[in-house]
């Protein structure tokens, strides 16, 4: 019998995972019930926050549900009650912060839960950006000052080695809309890449400041189309600020991301070149072109030739790998070969030329591979 | 004015196992009110040094009784507000030192609600308490917060944890506060004086049959002494039964020669009068528990439609 939620507490949860404007994650569900109960009433959400994430226990009650839930925050965030306590801001009465988000609870609504947690999301948000205020650091204030005109910028307090305090900047580039860029793009989210900045605060004896900790970092889906680990971030100078620094980094890696989506288009030209020799591609990418497969033969031997292109194509060859389609190991597993990356190239030919020129090397590769395939068969 | 500091909380053992008992016995969470009270100690420092600077008075908490309500948002509601007059109908002329909270299987921190609660509940101007000492008078806010919690994994050794804080209205921030129980021992002692009964024997009249014209008057049964029997019997009755007041007398004056046996006999009575409030309540639990499963049976079936808008 599997164990669900009761059917006001799941439409929530369904719309709140469906609707909320990150990707959330449910760690873990369980029930508060003093029998043992396979109806559900509480679980841990895991929200993305400052490139990181934050899980709080959303408490339902299921022997009162027109209760509003509760919620427990970590265990580090101490203060972000008494945060709450706090009136807010702008044209809100006098309520507390945390009065406003459980306002107008209504368990038959479904939208309720959605509306809470994006509240305390931005609260909390909020409470981060208070603290790193409350912070006795000349060049934290300063830095915070001059970047909190830029939109999307979250901040949080972390503690780094030797328990000193540390500032960490979750900045997000570029404000283009990548997802637009990519034709019949699959991506659900809109793709961002953030710098993430990590300051240490500064302690009351210590020289000059130091630099601080600089990395990029992107949703894995965007490797498809361009890999932040191939990108050289420009050196942090002396005395340099965020507000200076972020400019030549926006514009150097727009010019890459821009790059990147015209080598879809090159990658998509080199496999429609390898289709006179190969024939029809058995599968390929149509999105990103980063892979396609073929069927050949070789006389009466039949084999898969697998085309793996990486973001670096031309400057990168692609790797080649075979797979029979007669032989087979002990497992039943089709035999493959390695994966095959040292053979004549070169970025400076067309297309036409490259194809053809794999097409030649294969000619003598098969026959090194039907051997070698022949040889595992022996074996087993 | 400054918060004082506690230096800890001070409850008996049968007081903290009938919590317990009570919130595992409810079907799911469950909070309450907790009732004491707070006296100011002086730690004396035993030592000749003549340098003695004056040390600090601290506050020690007692909990005598509770109140547990079994559903929640009893005397707050969801954004954790407390409703004074909903609290001052539960106290009863009991004093309020704080309130507690129980929740299965979540972590032992507050949550955000009893953050609000506990925040929302030390603020009720006249709620507060005097604090017992002679030394200077001040006033306690009900600002203790006792949580309950269980392990996640049904443990057989580890069923229950607990931990308390006292809220600090100036900092606006939990601090916790170790608990001591307090078991029968030497130690007990100091708690016999924080215990008020709550049914003490009532005060019933007595005029010491020394004169023989007011003898006459009750022997005449006169309406006004015959009523006055009455009533003061009634009032016997609601701490021993099947005594009668006139053998109250043995207890004092000339006839108490024979003290001992009158107070047995007294006891004795109290004890019976104890033995059918027991069944009593055995009747009447079993009624709640029948009007609280019907209760839950309705609450279920407004869950199971609640989701079908």
């Amino acid at each position: 019998m599997s164990s669900d939620f009761p059917p006001y507490i799941s439409t929530q949860l369904h719309y709140l995972l469906n609707h909320f404007p990150d990707k959330l994650k449910i760690e873990n569900v369980w029930s508060g019930s003093k029998h043992y109960s396979v109806t559900l009433d509480r679980f841990t959400l895991v929200i993305p926050y400052c490139l990181d994430t934050i899980k709080w226990d959303i408490i339902y009650n299921l022997e009162f549900p027109l209760a509003a839930p509760d919620v427990i925050f970590g265990p580090d965030d101490e203060d972000f009650h008494r945060f709450l306590m706090m009136p807010g801001e702008g044209d809100r009465d006098s309520r507390s912060r945390a009065e406003f988000a459980m306002s107008d609870w209504n368990n038959k609504d479904p939208t309720r839960l959605l509306a809470l947690i994006k509240e305390l999301r931005d609260q909390y948000a909020a409470y981060q950006r208070w603290r790193a205020g409350e912070i006795d650091d000349d060049r934290l204030k300063f830095e915070i000052s001059t970047i909190m005109t830029r939109e999307g910028i979250e901040m949080q307090i972390i503690s780094g080695a030797d328990k000193t305090e540390e500032v960490k900047f979750g900045v997000p580039l570029m404000h283009m809309n990548i997802n637009k860029l990519v034709s019949a793009c699959p991506w659900r989210h809109p793709q961002k890449i953030y710098l993430q900045v990590i300051y240490p605060v500064a302690r009351k004896y210590a020289s000059a400041p130091s630099a601080p900790r600089l990395k990029l970092m992107s949703p894995p889906e965007l490797k498809a189309l361009f890999s932040i680990d191939d990108v050289k971030l420009p050196s942090w100078l002396d005395g340099m600020c965020m507000a200076e620094y972020l400019p030549n980094l926006e514009e150097s890696l727009g010019k890459q991301v821009f790059e990147a989506v015209t080598l879809i288009d090159f990658r998509r030209s080199f496999i429609e070149a390898l289709a006179p020799l190969f024939g029809r591609p058995l599968e390929a990418d149509p999105v990103f072109c980063r892979k396609a497969t073929f069927l050949a033969t070789s006389g009466p031997f039949a084999f898969l030739v697998y085309f793996l292109l990486s973001t670096q194509f031309p400057k990168q060859q692609p790797v080649l790998m075979l797979q029979s389609t007669q032989h087979f190991q002990s497992q039943g597993v089709p035999i493959k070969s390695a994966l095959l990356s040292d053979y004549p190239w070169s970025p400076r030919w067309e297309v036409s030329q490259m194809a053809e020129r794999i097409f030649e090397f294969l000619v003598d590769e098969a026959l090194n591979f039907k051997r070698y395939c022949n040889e595992s068969q022996l074996q087993h | 004015m400054d918060d004082l500091a506690l230096q800890k909380i001070a409850v008996s053992g049968p007081t903290l196992a009938s919590m317990i008992e009570r919130i595992n016995s409810c079907l799911g969470d469950a909070d309450g009110l907790l009732f004491g009270d707070v006296a100011s100690i002086t730690p004396t420092a035993l030592s000749d040094d003549s340098t003695q600077t004056p040390s600090d008075s601290q506050l020690v908490a007692t909990i005598s009784g509770f109140l547990c309500f079994i559903s929640p948002l009893s005397f707050y509601d969801s954004a954790g507000r407390v409703d004074p007059t909903l609290v001052t109908t539960h106290l009863n002329q009991k004093p309020l030192i704080g309130w507690f909270s129980s929740r299965r299987k979540t972590p032992i921190r507050p949550s955000m609600r009893e953050f609000s609660v506990t925040h929302s509940l030390s603020s009720i101007p006249n709620l507060s308490l005097p604090i017992q000492n002679p030394n200077f008078s001040s006033n306690f806010p009900p600002s203790i917060f006792l949580l309950f919690t269980t392990p996640f994994q049904d443990q057989l050794i580890h069923t229950n944890q607990y931990c308390a804080y006292r809220f600090q209205l100036q900092k606006q921030c939990f601090s916790p506060v170790s608990i001591d129980i307090v078991n029968i021992g030497p130690a007990f002692r100091g708690h016999y004086g924080s215990f008020c009964p709550s049914s003490a024997l009532p005060f019933l009249s007595c005029e010491l049959k020394n004169s023989a014209a007011m003898n006459e008057d009750r022997d005449k049964g006169s309406l006004s002494g015959v009523k006055q029997a009455a009533k003061d019997q009634e009032d016997l009755d609601m701490c021993a039964e099947g005594m009668d007041i006139g053998r109250l007398s043995q207890l004092m004056g000339p006839e108490a020669a024979n003290y001992t046996a009158g107070l047995e006999h007294l006891y004795e009575k109290m004890l019976t009068k104890l033995e059918s409030l027991s069944r009593l309540v055995e009747a009447s639990s079993a009624k709640v528990l029948e009007q609280e499963n019907h209760n839950r049976k309705l609450r279920l079936k407004v869950a199971k439609s609640a989701g079908v808008e």
